[in-house]
Protein backbone atom coordinates (compact mmCIF):
# COMPACT_ATOMS: atom_id res chain seq x y z
CA UNK A 1 0.00 0.00 0.00
CA UNK A 2 2.56 2.51 1.02
CA UNK A 3 4.83 1.89 -2.50
CA UNK A 4 1.30 2.14 -4.22
CA UNK A 5 0.56 5.47 -2.62
CA UNK A 6 3.92 7.04 -2.77
CA UNK A 7 4.16 6.38 -6.45
CA UNK A 8 1.13 8.09 -7.26
CA UNK A 9 2.91 11.07 -5.44
CA UNK A 10 6.02 10.25 -7.24
CA UNK A 11 4.86 10.88 -10.52
CA UNK A 12 3.31 13.89 -10.54
CA UNK A 13 6.69 15.28 -8.47
CA UNK A 14 8.97 13.90 -11.64
CA UNK A 15 6.01 15.56 -13.73
CA UNK A 16 6.62 19.31 -11.81
CA UNK A 17 10.00 19.00 -11.49
CA UNK A 18 11.45 21.07 -14.22
CA UNK A 19 8.59 24.03 -13.08
CA UNK A 20 9.77 23.50 -9.76
CA UNK A 21 13.57 24.11 -10.52
CA UNK A 22 12.27 27.41 -12.82
CA UNK A 23 10.01 29.04 -10.02
CA UNK A 24 12.78 28.72 -7.72
CA UNK A 25 15.41 30.32 -9.50
CA UNK A 26 12.79 32.67 -11.15
CA UNK A 27 11.82 33.77 -7.50
CA UNK A 28 15.41 33.70 -5.85
CA UNK A 29 16.78 36.27 -9.23
CA UNK A 30 14.08 38.23 -8.05
CA UNK A 31 14.89 38.59 -4.64
CA UNK A 32 18.74 38.69 -5.24
CA UNK A 33 18.19 41.25 -7.89
CA UNK A 34 15.95 43.40 -5.23
CA UNK A 35 17.99 43.27 -2.86
CA UNK A 36 21.46 44.34 -5.04
CA UNK A 37 19.55 47.98 -4.39
CA UNK A 38 19.13 47.58 -1.30
CA UNK A 39 22.38 49.36 -0.33
CA UNK A 40 20.88 52.61 -2.13
CA UNK A 41 18.35 52.60 -0.45
CA UNK A 42 19.66 51.76 3.34
CA UNK A 43 18.61 54.68 5.54
CA UNK A 44 17.85 56.98 2.98
CA UNK A 45 15.40 59.61 4.13
CA UNK A 46 15.48 60.96 1.04
CA UNK A 47 13.16 57.98 -0.67
CA UNK A 48 11.28 58.12 2.15
CA UNK A 49 10.25 61.93 1.55
CA UNK A 50 9.50 61.38 -1.89
CA UNK A 51 7.63 58.64 -1.37
CA UNK A 52 5.70 60.94 1.19
CA UNK A 53 4.82 63.13 -1.72
CA UNK A 54 2.32 60.45 -2.90
CA UNK A 55 -0.93 60.42 -1.68
CA UNK A 56 -1.33 58.11 1.43
CA UNK A 57 -3.77 55.65 0.38
CA UNK A 58 -1.58 54.76 -2.98
CA UNK A 59 1.65 54.55 -0.34
CA UNK A 60 -0.31 52.31 2.10
CA UNK A 61 -2.02 50.49 -1.12
CA UNK A 62 1.29 49.40 -2.36
CA UNK A 63 3.24 49.05 0.96
CA UNK A 64 5.94 52.15 -0.04
CA UNK A 65 5.54 53.64 3.47
CA UNK A 66 9.50 53.53 5.37
CA UNK A 67 11.28 52.40 2.08
CA UNK A 68 14.45 53.51 3.99
CA UNK A 69 14.04 50.88 6.69
CA UNK A 70 14.57 46.96 5.74
CA UNK A 71 11.65 46.22 6.75
CA UNK A 72 9.56 49.02 4.62
CA UNK A 73 11.94 47.82 1.85
CA UNK A 74 11.26 44.03 2.10
CA UNK A 75 7.44 44.87 2.20
CA UNK A 76 7.22 47.33 -0.42
CA UNK A 77 9.41 45.54 -3.24
CA UNK A 78 9.09 41.76 -2.54
CA UNK A 79 6.44 40.99 0.14
CA UNK A 80 3.72 42.92 0.50
CA UNK A 81 2.17 41.02 -2.47
CA UNK A 82 5.08 40.64 -5.84
CA UNK A 83 5.82 37.25 -4.40
CA UNK A 84 2.93 35.91 -2.39
CA UNK A 85 1.52 36.63 -5.78
CA UNK A 86 3.95 34.89 -7.75
CA UNK A 87 3.60 31.80 -4.94
CA UNK A 88 -0.52 31.90 -5.63
CA UNK A 89 0.05 31.57 -9.55
CA UNK A 90 2.85 28.74 -8.85
CA UNK A 91 0.44 26.59 -6.73
CA UNK A 92 -2.67 27.13 -8.74
CA UNK A 93 -0.90 26.45 -12.31
CA UNK A 94 0.74 23.43 -10.82
CA UNK A 95 -1.85 22.30 -9.14
CA UNK A 96 -4.68 22.70 -12.24
CA UNK A 97 -1.74 21.39 -14.72
CA UNK A 98 -1.56 18.30 -12.66
CA UNK A 99 -5.11 17.27 -12.26
CA UNK A 100 -7.68 19.37 -14.30
CA UNK A 101 -5.14 19.36 -17.58
CA UNK A 102 -3.94 15.85 -16.89
CA UNK A 103 -7.37 14.41 -16.51
CA UNK A 104 -9.07 16.31 -19.29
CA UNK A 105 -6.53 15.29 -21.64
CA UNK A 106 -6.83 11.64 -20.62
CA UNK A 107 -3.72 11.33 -19.30
CA UNK A 108 -5.02 10.02 -15.73
CA UNK A 109 -7.46 7.32 -17.50
CA UNK A 110 -4.70 4.25 -17.18
CA UNK A 111 -3.83 5.65 -13.35
CA UNK A 112 -7.43 5.58 -12.27
CA UNK A 113 -7.66 2.31 -14.04
CA UNK A 114 -5.45 0.55 -11.71
CA UNK A 115 -6.57 -0.73 -8.62
CA UNK A 116 -6.05 2.53 -6.83
CA UNK A 117 -8.59 4.25 -4.95
CA UNK A 118 -9.22 7.53 -7.04
CA UNK A 119 -9.11 9.46 -3.94
CA UNK A 120 -5.15 8.84 -3.67
CA UNK A 121 -4.52 9.69 -7.12
CA UNK A 122 -6.05 13.40 -6.29
CA UNK A 123 -4.36 13.41 -2.82
CA UNK A 124 -0.98 12.14 -4.53
CA UNK A 125 -1.00 15.00 -6.94
CA UNK A 126 -1.78 17.37 -4.28
CA UNK A 127 1.15 16.09 -2.19
CA UNK A 128 2.92 16.66 -5.53
CA UNK A 129 2.08 20.60 -5.83
CA UNK A 130 3.00 20.67 -2.01
CA UNK A 131 6.28 19.23 -1.61
CA UNK A 132 6.82 21.35 -5.17
CA UNK A 133 6.14 24.69 -3.37
CA UNK A 134 7.61 23.75 -0.03
CA UNK A 135 11.03 23.66 -2.37
CA UNK A 136 10.46 26.74 -4.09
CA UNK A 137 9.66 28.46 -0.31
CA UNK A 138 13.08 26.80 0.51
CA UNK A 139 15.26 28.08 -1.87
CA UNK A 140 13.54 31.82 -1.61
CA UNK A 141 14.30 31.59 2.24
CA UNK A 142 17.72 30.87 1.20
CA UNK A 143 18.52 33.29 -1.32
CA UNK A 144 16.36 35.84 1.23
CA UNK A 145 18.33 35.47 4.14
CA UNK A 146 22.25 35.20 2.27
CA UNK A 147 21.14 38.21 0.42
CA UNK A 148 20.15 40.23 3.70
CA UNK A 149 23.66 38.94 4.59
CA UNK A 150 25.50 39.88 1.74
CA UNK A 151 23.52 43.13 1.81
CA UNK A 152 24.13 44.33 4.83
CA UNK A 153 20.05 44.30 5.36
CA UNK A 154 19.84 44.13 9.56
CA UNK A 155 16.29 42.82 9.98
CA UNK A 156 15.13 39.49 12.55
CA UNK A 157 15.58 36.66 10.29
CA UNK A 158 12.31 35.26 12.39
CA UNK A 159 10.41 37.29 10.97
CA UNK A 160 11.97 37.04 7.29
CA UNK A 161 11.04 33.59 7.57
CA UNK A 162 7.25 34.01 9.03
CA UNK A 163 6.87 36.46 5.99
CA UNK A 164 7.97 33.98 3.55
CA UNK A 165 6.10 31.17 5.75
CA UNK A 166 2.95 33.07 5.21
CA UNK A 167 3.26 33.88 1.86
CA UNK A 168 3.60 30.13 1.16
CA UNK A 169 0.82 29.13 3.33
CA UNK A 170 -1.39 32.05 1.23
CA UNK A 171 -0.01 30.09 -1.91
CA UNK A 172 -0.85 26.56 -0.69
CA UNK A 173 -4.22 28.00 0.44
CA UNK A 174 -5.09 29.01 -3.21
CA UNK A 175 -3.27 25.75 -4.72
CA UNK A 176 -6.07 23.72 -2.08
CA UNK A 177 -9.01 26.24 -3.70
CA UNK A 178 -7.62 24.96 -7.06
CA UNK A 179 -7.41 21.07 -5.86
CA UNK A 180 -11.16 21.95 -4.83
CA UNK A 181 -12.33 22.97 -8.53
CA UNK A 182 -10.16 20.31 -10.17
CA UNK A 183 -11.76 18.02 -8.26
CA UNK A 184 -15.54 19.03 -8.78
CA UNK A 185 -15.22 19.50 -12.73
CA UNK A 186 -11.95 18.56 -15.01
CA UNK A 187 -11.99 22.19 -16.81
CA UNK A 188 -8.50 23.51 -16.65
CA UNK A 189 -9.95 27.21 -17.44
CA UNK A 190 -12.43 26.80 -15.02
CA UNK A 191 -10.05 25.60 -12.29
CA UNK A 192 -7.27 28.51 -13.22
CA UNK A 193 -9.49 31.52 -13.61
CA UNK A 194 -11.11 30.93 -10.05
CA UNK A 195 -7.75 29.94 -8.31
CA UNK A 196 -6.14 33.46 -9.83
CA UNK A 197 -9.24 35.10 -9.60
CA UNK A 198 -9.31 34.77 -5.63
CA UNK A 199 -6.18 35.36 -5.72
CA UNK A 200 -6.35 39.00 -7.17
CA UNK A 201 -9.66 39.82 -5.80
CA UNK A 202 -7.83 39.06 -2.07
CA UNK A 203 -5.16 41.26 -2.85
CA UNK A 204 -7.33 43.96 -4.20
CA UNK A 205 -9.41 43.47 -0.62
CA UNK A 206 -6.70 43.44 1.15
CA UNK A 207 -4.87 46.65 -0.58
CA UNK A 208 -7.23 48.67 -1.51
CA UNK A 209 -10.51 48.58 1.01
CA UNK A 210 -8.50 49.89 3.87
CA UNK A 211 -8.55 53.26 1.52
CA UNK A 212 -12.53 53.95 2.01
CA UNK A 213 -13.52 54.07 5.77
CA UNK A 214 -16.94 52.35 4.73
CA UNK A 215 -15.40 48.96 3.28
CA UNK A 216 -12.37 49.29 5.44
CA UNK A 217 -13.59 46.70 7.78
CA UNK A 218 -14.49 43.93 5.50
CA UNK A 219 -10.62 44.14 4.19
CA UNK A 220 -10.55 41.26 6.53
CA UNK A 221 -12.02 38.82 4.62
CA UNK A 222 -9.38 38.40 2.56
CA UNK A 223 -6.77 35.71 3.34
CA UNK A 224 -4.21 38.33 2.67
CA UNK A 225 -5.61 40.20 5.56
CA UNK A 226 -5.17 37.02 7.58
CA UNK A 227 -1.39 36.67 6.75
CA UNK A 228 -0.14 40.02 6.65
CA UNK A 229 -2.71 41.84 8.29
CA UNK A 230 -0.30 41.79 11.33
CA UNK A 231 2.85 43.50 9.45
CA UNK A 232 4.74 39.97 10.12
CA UNK A 233 7.94 42.07 8.78
CA UNK A 234 8.04 43.92 11.84
CA UNK A 235 6.24 42.00 14.80
CA UNK A 236 6.01 38.59 16.06
CA UNK A 237 3.20 36.58 14.01
CA UNK A 238 -0.12 35.51 15.88
CA UNK A 239 -0.08 31.50 15.21
CA UNK A 240 -3.51 32.10 14.36
CA UNK A 241 -2.67 33.47 10.97
CA UNK A 242 -0.81 30.36 10.34
CA UNK A 243 -4.29 28.53 11.07
CA UNK A 244 -6.13 30.50 9.22
CA UNK A 245 -4.66 29.78 6.31
CA UNK A 246 -3.82 26.04 6.78
CA UNK A 247 -6.92 25.09 8.13
CA UNK A 248 -8.74 26.07 5.22
CA UNK A 249 -6.20 24.73 2.91
CA UNK A 250 -6.94 21.00 4.66
CA UNK A 251 -10.76 21.86 4.11
CA UNK A 252 -10.64 22.88 0.19
CA UNK A 253 -8.81 19.51 -0.21
CA UNK A 254 -11.00 17.52 1.49
CA UNK A 255 -13.77 19.05 -0.61
CA UNK A 256 -11.75 18.40 -4.10
CA UNK A 257 -11.25 14.48 -2.46
CA UNK A 258 -15.25 13.94 -2.01
CA UNK A 259 -16.41 15.80 -5.33
CA UNK A 260 -13.93 13.40 -7.02
CA UNK A 261 -15.44 10.18 -5.93
CA UNK A 262 -19.13 11.42 -6.96
CA UNK A 263 -18.45 12.48 -10.49
CA UNK A 264 -16.95 10.75 -13.40
CA UNK A 265 -13.71 11.12 -14.51
CA UNK A 266 -13.24 12.85 -18.00
CA UNK A 267 -12.53 11.24 -21.12
CA UNK A 268 -9.54 12.63 -23.62
CA UNK B 1 -26.96 -28.78 -14.42
CA UNK B 2 -26.77 -24.94 -12.90
CA UNK B 3 -25.64 -22.12 -15.33
CA UNK B 4 -22.32 -20.99 -13.94
CA UNK B 5 -22.40 -17.56 -12.86
CA UNK B 6 -21.04 -14.71 -15.29
CA UNK B 7 -17.82 -13.35 -15.29
CA UNK B 8 -19.17 -9.91 -16.33
CA UNK B 9 -23.11 -8.76 -15.11
CA UNK B 10 -24.64 -5.67 -16.65
CA UNK B 11 -28.18 -5.37 -15.94
CA UNK B 12 -30.48 -2.45 -17.33
CA UNK B 13 -27.05 -0.18 -17.43
CA UNK B 14 -28.25 3.64 -18.57
CA UNK B 15 -25.51 6.29 -19.10
CA UNK B 16 -26.95 10.15 -19.89
CA UNK B 17 -24.72 12.59 -19.69
CA UNK B 18 -26.55 15.66 -19.41
CA UNK B 19 -29.45 15.47 -21.82
CA UNK B 20 -27.54 12.57 -24.38
CA UNK B 21 -28.41 9.09 -23.86
CA UNK B 22 -24.67 7.57 -24.31
CA UNK B 23 -26.28 4.11 -23.11
CA UNK B 24 -29.88 3.85 -22.99
CA UNK B 25 -30.29 0.16 -21.10
CA UNK B 26 -28.08 -2.64 -21.82
CA UNK B 27 -28.42 -6.27 -20.70
CA UNK B 28 -25.05 -8.70 -21.18
CA UNK B 29 -23.57 -11.11 -19.42
CA UNK B 30 -19.72 -12.59 -20.16
CA UNK B 31 -18.97 -16.33 -18.88
CA UNK B 32 -15.30 -16.71 -17.43
CA UNK B 33 -13.07 -17.80 -20.05
CA UNK B 34 -14.77 -16.47 -23.46
CA UNK B 35 -13.55 -13.77 -25.82
CA UNK B 36 -16.32 -11.50 -26.33
CA UNK B 37 -17.19 -9.01 -29.12
CA UNK B 38 -18.14 -5.80 -28.48
CA UNK B 39 -18.67 -4.09 -31.67
CA UNK B 40 -20.25 -1.32 -32.92
CA UNK B 41 -19.73 1.91 -34.87
CA UNK B 42 -18.19 5.79 -32.75
CA UNK B 43 -20.76 6.67 -30.43
CA UNK B 44 -23.14 3.28 -30.37
CA UNK B 45 -21.76 3.09 -26.50
CA UNK B 46 -19.16 1.20 -26.30
CA UNK B 47 -16.53 3.26 -24.53
CA UNK B 48 -19.00 4.48 -22.12
CA UNK B 49 -20.20 1.38 -20.91
CA UNK B 50 -16.33 -0.11 -20.96
CA UNK B 51 -15.65 2.97 -18.58
CA UNK B 52 -18.65 2.05 -16.18
CA UNK B 53 -17.33 -1.36 -16.06
CA UNK B 54 -13.61 -0.33 -14.56
CA UNK B 55 -15.64 2.12 -12.39
CA UNK B 56 -14.54 5.61 -14.63
CA UNK B 57 -18.15 6.45 -15.26
CA UNK B 58 -20.85 6.14 -12.34
CA UNK B 59 -24.74 4.40 -14.40
CA UNK B 60 -27.33 6.73 -14.20
CA UNK B 61 -29.58 3.58 -13.56
CA UNK B 62 -28.82 -0.61 -13.44
CA UNK B 63 -25.68 -2.41 -12.14
CA UNK B 64 -22.73 -3.05 -13.82
CA UNK B 65 -20.53 -5.37 -12.61
CA UNK B 66 -17.44 -8.63 -12.69
CA UNK B 67 -16.34 -10.94 -10.33
CA UNK B 68 -19.51 -10.29 -8.18
CA UNK B 69 -18.29 -7.13 -6.83
CA UNK B 70 -20.34 -3.85 -7.84
CA UNK B 71 -17.94 -1.64 -10.40
CA UNK B 72 -19.06 1.89 -8.50
CA UNK B 73 -19.12 0.21 -5.27
CA UNK B 74 -16.26 -2.22 -5.12
CA UNK B 75 -14.00 -0.43 -8.03
CA UNK B 76 -10.68 -0.93 -6.20
CA UNK B 77 -11.06 -4.89 -5.57
CA UNK B 78 -12.62 -5.03 -9.49
CA UNK B 79 -9.79 -3.82 -11.04
CA UNK B 80 -7.33 -6.01 -9.07
CA UNK B 81 -8.62 -8.41 -11.47
CA UNK B 82 -8.67 -6.46 -14.32
CA UNK B 83 -6.47 -5.13 -17.06
CA UNK B 84 -7.54 -2.10 -19.72
CA UNK B 85 -6.85 -0.69 -22.79
CA UNK B 86 -8.55 2.53 -23.62
CA UNK B 87 -9.60 2.96 -26.81
CA UNK B 88 -8.60 7.63 -26.69
CA UNK B 89 -5.16 6.24 -25.36
CA UNK B 90 -2.83 9.33 -23.63
CA UNK B 91 0.81 8.44 -22.22
CA UNK B 92 2.34 10.82 -19.81
CA UNK B 93 5.03 12.23 -21.98
CA UNK B 94 7.76 12.42 -19.94
CA UNK B 95 8.24 9.09 -19.29
CA UNK B 96 9.93 6.37 -20.96
CA UNK B 97 8.23 3.08 -21.96
CA UNK B 98 10.62 1.41 -19.44
CA UNK B 99 9.53 4.02 -16.54
CA UNK B 100 5.89 4.12 -17.15
CA UNK B 101 5.89 -0.16 -17.13
CA UNK B 102 7.57 0.20 -14.17
CA UNK B 103 5.19 2.89 -12.54
CA UNK B 104 2.14 1.08 -13.75
CA UNK B 105 3.88 -1.87 -12.34
CA UNK B 106 4.56 -0.47 -8.89
CA UNK B 107 0.37 0.28 -8.62
CA UNK B 108 -0.24 -3.62 -9.11
CA UNK B 109 1.89 -5.10 -6.75
CA UNK B 110 4.87 -5.65 -9.25
CA UNK B 111 5.62 -7.70 -12.35
CA UNK B 112 7.53 -10.58 -14.12
CA UNK B 113 10.14 -8.62 -16.09
CA UNK B 114 11.12 -11.31 -18.10
CA UNK B 115 7.71 -11.59 -19.37
CA UNK B 116 7.75 -7.29 -20.01
CA UNK B 117 10.76 -8.35 -22.06
CA UNK B 118 9.09 -10.89 -23.91
CA UNK B 119 6.06 -9.14 -24.65
CA UNK B 120 8.21 -6.04 -25.99
CA UNK B 121 9.99 -8.65 -27.87
CA UNK B 122 6.95 -10.06 -29.59
CA UNK B 123 5.37 -6.79 -30.05
CA UNK B 124 8.46 -4.93 -31.28
CA UNK B 125 8.15 -2.32 -28.58
CA UNK B 126 11.64 -0.26 -27.87
CA UNK B 127 10.89 0.45 -23.59
CA UNK B 128 13.67 2.59 -23.58
CA UNK B 129 11.96 5.73 -25.78
CA UNK B 130 10.31 8.42 -24.53
CA UNK B 131 6.61 7.46 -24.88
CA UNK B 132 6.49 11.54 -26.46
CA UNK B 133 8.69 10.28 -29.43
CA UNK B 134 6.51 7.29 -29.89
CA UNK B 135 4.43 6.66 -32.50
CA UNK B 136 0.52 6.47 -31.76
CA UNK B 137 0.92 2.92 -33.17
CA UNK B 138 3.95 2.13 -30.50
CA UNK B 139 1.85 4.04 -28.08
CA UNK B 140 -0.75 1.13 -28.27
CA UNK B 141 1.60 -1.29 -28.38
CA UNK B 142 2.86 -0.23 -24.74
CA UNK B 143 -1.13 -0.07 -23.49
CA UNK B 144 -0.94 -3.39 -24.92
CA UNK B 145 1.98 -5.06 -23.27
CA UNK B 146 0.85 -3.60 -20.12
CA UNK B 147 -2.41 -5.36 -20.54
CA UNK B 148 -1.13 -8.75 -21.12
CA UNK B 149 2.09 -8.19 -18.56
CA UNK B 150 -0.62 -8.53 -15.33
CA UNK B 151 -2.22 -11.90 -16.11
CA UNK B 152 -5.30 -10.35 -15.17
CA UNK B 153 -8.59 -12.61 -15.04
CA UNK B 154 -10.50 -10.16 -17.51
CA UNK B 155 -8.88 -8.03 -19.99
CA UNK B 156 -10.98 -5.30 -21.32
CA UNK B 157 -9.65 -3.99 -24.52
CA UNK B 158 -11.19 -1.09 -26.03
CA UNK B 159 -9.96 -0.84 -29.54
CA UNK B 160 -7.23 -2.56 -28.61
CA UNK B 161 -5.35 -2.28 -32.58
CA UNK B 162 -6.10 0.83 -33.75
CA UNK B 163 -3.07 2.13 -34.98
CA UNK B 164 -1.90 -0.94 -35.32
CA UNK B 165 -0.50 -2.74 -38.48
CA UNK B 166 -1.49 -5.84 -40.11
CA UNK B 167 1.63 -8.13 -38.45
CA UNK B 168 0.67 -6.51 -35.04
CA UNK B 169 -2.75 -7.08 -35.72
CA UNK B 170 -2.26 -11.32 -36.13
CA UNK B 171 0.21 -10.94 -33.31
CA UNK B 172 -2.30 -9.37 -30.98
CA UNK B 173 -4.56 -12.30 -31.84
CA UNK B 174 -2.63 -14.54 -30.92
CA UNK B 175 -1.90 -12.98 -27.65
CA UNK B 176 -5.31 -12.99 -26.85
CA UNK B 177 -5.57 -16.96 -27.88
CA UNK B 178 -3.04 -17.66 -25.27
CA UNK B 179 -4.67 -15.27 -22.75
CA UNK B 180 -7.47 -17.21 -23.06
CA UNK B 181 -6.07 -20.52 -23.14
CA UNK B 182 -4.62 -19.54 -19.83
CA UNK B 183 -8.21 -18.86 -18.48
CA UNK B 184 -8.36 -15.55 -18.88
CA UNK B 185 -11.94 -14.07 -20.29
CA UNK B 186 -11.52 -10.91 -22.77
CA UNK B 187 -13.96 -8.30 -23.44
CA UNK B 188 -13.17 -7.02 -26.39
CA UNK B 189 -14.54 -3.44 -28.24
CA UNK B 190 -13.61 -2.91 -31.65
CA UNK B 191 -14.99 -1.59 -34.91
CA UNK B 192 -13.21 -3.55 -36.85
CA UNK B 193 -15.18 -6.85 -37.89
CA UNK B 194 -12.69 -9.28 -38.96
CA UNK B 195 -10.63 -9.01 -35.94
CA UNK B 196 -13.93 -9.67 -33.69
CA UNK B 197 -14.66 -12.39 -36.29
CA UNK B 198 -11.13 -14.17 -35.60
CA UNK B 199 -11.02 -13.62 -32.05
CA UNK B 200 -14.74 -13.61 -30.28
CA UNK B 201 -16.82 -16.48 -29.39
CA UNK B 202 -19.89 -14.42 -28.45
CA UNK B 203 -20.68 -10.75 -29.84
CA UNK B 204 -23.01 -8.39 -29.14
CA UNK B 205 -23.91 -5.42 -31.62
CA UNK B 206 -24.74 -2.08 -29.96
CA UNK B 207 -26.29 0.91 -31.88
CA UNK B 208 -27.08 3.85 -30.17
CA UNK B 209 -26.86 3.00 -26.91
CA UNK B 210 -28.35 -0.53 -27.48
CA UNK B 211 -27.83 -4.03 -27.72
CA UNK B 212 -29.37 -5.20 -31.25
CA UNK B 213 -28.43 -8.36 -31.67
CA UNK B 214 -26.65 -10.81 -29.32
CA UNK B 215 -24.96 -14.39 -30.10
CA UNK B 216 -22.05 -16.57 -31.32
CA UNK B 217 -20.05 -15.53 -34.44
CA UNK B 218 -21.54 -18.49 -35.96
CA UNK B 219 -25.35 -16.82 -35.17
CA UNK B 220 -24.16 -13.35 -36.20
CA UNK B 221 -23.15 -15.24 -39.26
CA UNK B 222 -26.43 -16.86 -39.80
CA UNK B 223 -28.39 -14.18 -39.75
CA UNK B 224 -26.22 -12.60 -42.52
CA UNK B 225 -27.43 -12.63 -46.36
CA UNK B 226 -25.89 -15.27 -48.06
CA UNK B 227 -25.44 -15.33 -52.20
CA UNK B 228 -26.36 -18.57 -53.32
CA UNK B 229 -25.91 -20.13 -57.44
CA UNK B 230 -27.00 -23.37 -57.74
CA UNK B 231 -26.22 -25.31 -61.27
CA UNK B 232 -29.18 -28.09 -61.72
CA UNK B 233 -28.75 -31.27 -64.13
CA UNK B 234 -32.78 -30.78 -65.32
CA UNK B 235 -34.60 -27.16 -65.52
CA UNK B 236 -34.68 -25.47 -61.85
CA UNK B 237 -37.92 -25.98 -59.83
CA UNK B 238 -38.24 -22.34 -59.89
CA UNK B 239 -41.75 -22.52 -58.14
CA UNK B 240 -40.93 -24.69 -55.32
CA UNK B 241 -37.35 -22.34 -55.21
CA UNK B 242 -39.08 -18.80 -55.30
CA UNK B 243 -41.91 -19.99 -52.44
CA UNK B 244 -38.81 -21.04 -49.98
CA UNK B 245 -38.74 -18.83 -46.59
CA UNK B 246 -35.82 -15.83 -46.81
CA UNK B 247 -35.65 -16.12 -50.27
CA UNK B 248 -34.85 -12.60 -52.27
CA UNK B 249 -34.29 -11.55 -55.46
CA UNK B 250 -34.53 -15.08 -56.96
CA UNK B 251 -33.75 -15.80 -60.63
CA UNK B 252 -34.15 -18.64 -62.89
CA UNK B 253 -31.77 -18.79 -65.91
CA UNK B 254 -31.77 -21.85 -67.89
CA UNK B 255 -30.22 -24.61 -65.69
CA UNK B 256 -29.04 -22.06 -63.39
CA UNK B 257 -30.90 -20.49 -60.51
CA UNK B 258 -29.36 -17.67 -58.27
CA UNK B 259 -30.72 -15.68 -55.06
CA UNK B 260 -29.70 -14.58 -51.76
CA UNK B 261 -31.06 -15.45 -48.54
CA UNK B 262 -31.78 -13.31 -45.59
CA UNK B 263 -32.46 -16.37 -43.40
CA UNK B 264 -31.45 -19.91 -42.85
CA UNK B 265 -30.07 -22.07 -45.54
CA UNK B 266 -31.74 -25.21 -43.80
CA UNK B 267 -35.29 -25.18 -46.07
CA UNK B 268 -32.66 -24.51 -49.86
CA UNK B 269 -30.56 -27.63 -48.35
CA UNK B 270 -34.15 -29.81 -48.26
CA UNK B 271 -35.37 -28.92 -51.50
CA UNK B 272 -32.60 -29.99 -53.07
CA UNK B 273 -31.93 -33.04 -51.67
CA UNK B 274 -34.80 -34.02 -53.79
CA UNK B 275 -33.45 -32.94 -57.34
CA UNK B 276 -30.10 -33.78 -59.25
CA UNK B 277 -28.03 -30.50 -58.22
CA UNK B 278 -24.56 -30.06 -60.39
CA UNK B 279 -22.67 -27.65 -58.42
CA UNK B 280 -23.64 -25.05 -55.73
CA UNK B 281 -21.96 -22.20 -55.24
CA UNK B 282 -22.65 -20.42 -51.18
CA UNK B 283 -20.63 -16.45 -50.55
CA UNK B 284 -19.44 -17.55 -46.98
CA UNK B 285 -21.32 -14.39 -45.43
CA UNK B 286 -18.88 -12.35 -43.47
CA UNK B 287 -19.77 -10.59 -40.55
CA UNK B 288 -19.57 -7.13 -41.59
CA UNK B 289 -22.61 -8.23 -44.12
CA UNK B 290 -24.44 -9.04 -40.91
CA UNK B 291 -23.32 -6.09 -39.00
CA UNK B 292 -24.42 -3.83 -42.12
CA UNK B 293 -27.41 -5.55 -41.83
CA UNK B 294 -28.22 -4.56 -38.41
CA UNK B 295 -27.49 -1.50 -38.92
CA UNK B 296 -29.18 -1.13 -42.13
CA UNK B 297 -32.44 -2.33 -40.31
CA UNK B 298 -35.16 -0.32 -38.99
CA UNK B 299 -34.56 1.56 -35.96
Amino acid sequence: MNGRVLELVAVPLRAVRRATLWWAAGLASLVALTMSVWPAFKGSSGISQAMDQLPAGVVQAFGLQDFGTPAGFLRGNLYDFFVPLLLAIAAVTLASGQLASEESEGRLELYFAQPVDRRLVLLGRAAAVLVALTVITVVLLIAQLVSDAAQDLRIDTAYVASTIILSALLGALHGSLAVAIAGLRARPSLVLSVGLGVAFAGLIVFSLFPLSGAIAPWRHISPWDWAFGGNPLERATELWRYAALALPSVILTAIGVVSLTRRDIAAA
Amino acid sequence: MIAAEPLVRIDGLVKHYGKVEAVRGIDLEIQRGEVFGFLGPNGSGKSTTIRCLLGLLRPTAGHIGAFGLDATRDGVALRRRVAYVPGELRLPDRLSGMEFVASIGRLRGGFDPSRRDQLAERLRLDLHRHLRDLSSGNRRKVALLLAFLFEAELLVLDEPTSGLDPLMQHEFLGLVREARAAGATVFLSSHVLSEVQRAADRVAVLRAGKVVAQGTVAELRGRARQRVEIWFEDDPPGLELKALPDVVDPVVDDHRFTATLSGSIQPLLGLLARHQVISMLVEEPDLEEAFLDLYGGAA
